[in-house]
């Protein structure tokens, strides 16, 4: 580890195929660690949340970005948690939120979760730390 | 640590500044110490007398006007904007403060983050 490690947490909110908000984030995230810096968790914020989707099914020449993504988090072992408003108001659930919305799927792709704004609350206290930042990967207006 | 939440779009167009005021009461609810700017058309934000029931919308309105009690420190609206969008003390909702150099007013707070 270099002697100016820094932690970042990367908060996403744009959409993928909508914007290039996921995309950016990646390559910042693969740089980081590159770097020697550490991704501390990834936060789905917004239009963000469909990043976590299972679903999407793009033509086999261009890339899966969930997948893209998912690889990543578990090759690096990096937590991502997706905010639970932003993604019940766009449909994407887990079996726990199927369950209690009674609804005929979930869709949460590995090893996303899905949890309250509280996680990114606890980055912003993180990041009052020297070292620490809080990155955002907005889509655009 | 202080955090600035800046909203720049107008209130009904996209749930993206309603998901930041989220962002703000979720700080607060923690007990940290938040604000909120608006610049650019996101101080309609503002306005009082808002009426979105024909776009089967909720007035943001009452959810500003609530902001101080849940601990939402202040609420800043940049001066100019608001002269662009004919917003004066007359039709403005209680509690805002208006500001000349939005600039300054972001250099002064640790965390600034923009509606999506």
């Amino acid at each position: 580890m270099p002697a100016d490690n820094h932690t970042f947490t990367l908060v996403i909110t744009g959409a993928p195929y909508s914007s290039q908000a996921p995309e950016t984030a990646l390559g910042f995230a693969q740089a980081a660690l590159r770097a020697g810096h550490t991704i501390d968790r990834v936060f789905l914020y917004g239009d963000g949340v469909h990043l976590a989707s299972s679903l999407p099914s793009p033509p086999s020449d261009e890339i899966n970005w969930t997948r893209a993504w998912s690889d990543f988090l578990q090759e690096h072992s990096v937590p991502a948690v997706a905010c639970i408003a932003s993604a019940l108001r766009r449909g994407l659930v887990n079996e726990s939120e199927q369950r209690r919305y009674q609804l005929p799927a979930s869709n949460l792709a590995t090893p996303f979760e899905i949890a309250g704004l509280g996680e990114w609350v606890e980055s912003t206290i993180k990041s009052s730390a020297q070292s620490s930042r809080v990155i955002y990967f907005h889509g655009g207006a | 640590m202080h955090t600035l939440i800046v909203i720049d779009q107008p209130p009904y167009g996209s749930w993206g500044g309603r998901e930041s005021l989220d962002m703000a009461f979720s700080l607060a609810a923690f007990d940290q110490p938040v604000s909120l700017l608006f610049i650019d058309a996101g101080v309609l934000w503002l306005k009082q007398g808002q009426e979105p029931g024909g776009i089967n919308q909720k007035s943001v309105e009452r959810n500003l006007a609530a902001a101080s009690i849940f601990g939402v420190e202040s609420l800043l609206a940049d001066t100019a904007a608001c002269h662009r969008f004919g917003l004066n003390e007359d039709n403005l909702i209680n509690g805002v403060t208006r500001i000349d150099n939005t600039g300054a007013t972001l250099q002064q707070y640790q965390h600034v983050a923009f509606s999506g």
